[in-house]
């Protein structure tokens, strides 16, 4: 019988688990040695624009670079 | 009496074909992927040992079908029983093992042990630990600070260092 999953303390913050891992992701990305990491540098990057519809009219276009502003209704 | 006989063939027709559908399993097929490339892609192994949120496991041919969430820790891969194991330090992620032995991993970061810095690590694990300790409590800096320390406290103990 598994345990009963605990709370961890990014879940208590509001955090997901996509965040959560995609941080992890950016530490491990950074504490590796030289050649690696300007190869691995670009993969914790990504921007997207994001426009919030109301009734029919688009809003304003905000740009999207950090995992934490992602799905959130500008 | 014919429908009895029948009966019983079609009966052990069905045990048999349900005897040669579960073949045993003579490798573990793994796929393990990243983001950016596909590390391996139905590659016949011995063993994966994978870093579970419950805890390390270690899958090999014909291990009941599981799914697990993983844990910032080290991936061994055993290509051939009594071969020196293939480590990699991976993020997170998950791990789906199959019925035929199929085993999915997938995580967003995976680095061999040889390119973790030692020293990049612990700096990176002392400017967590006094970020923790200034943030609030239940705060988001406060859960960044406590990723991090915990990745690079993993980091660590894969390349053999003792941080605490």
């Amino acid at each position: 019988m598994s345990p009963a999953p605990q709370t961890t303390i990014w879940r208590i913050a509001g955090m997901t688990y996509l965040q959560y891992v995609n941080r992890a992701a950016g530490s491990v990305r950074s504490a590796v040695k030289e050649p690696m990491k300007s190869k691995l540098a670009a993969h914790g990057e990504f921007s997207y624009s994001a426009a919030a519809w109301n009734a029919g009219v688009q809003g304003a276009k905000t740009e999207v670079t950090v995992l934490g502003a992602a799905g959130k209704a500008t | 009496m014919l429908s009895r006989t029948l009966a019983r063939k079609v009966l052990s027709r069905s045990v048999a074909a349900r005897a040669l559908s579960s073949e045993a399993a003579e490798a573990v097929t793994l796929n393990f992927s990243v983001p950016y490339e596909s590390i391996y892609n139905g590659a016949s192994v011995f063993s994966v040992s994978i870093p579970g949120t419950e805890g390390e496991y270690g899958v090999t041919p014909n291990h009941v079908p599981y799914v697990a969430q993983l844990k910032p820790g080290v991936l061994q891969i055993v290509h051939e029983e009594g071969s020196e194991d293939e480590k990699y330090f991976v993020a997170g992620g998950y791990a789906m093992t199959h019925e035929n032995s199929v085993t999915d991993i997938m995580c967003p970061e995976a680095v061999k042990l040889d390119d973790i810095d030692p020293s990049a690590v612990t700096s990176q694990f002392e400017a967590a630990k006094s970020a923790y300790a200034s943030a609030s409590a239940g705060s988001v800096e406060q859960a960044e600070a406590q990723i991090d320390m915990e990745v690079n406290k993993a980091m660590g103990m894969a390349i053999g260092l003792n941080l605490a």
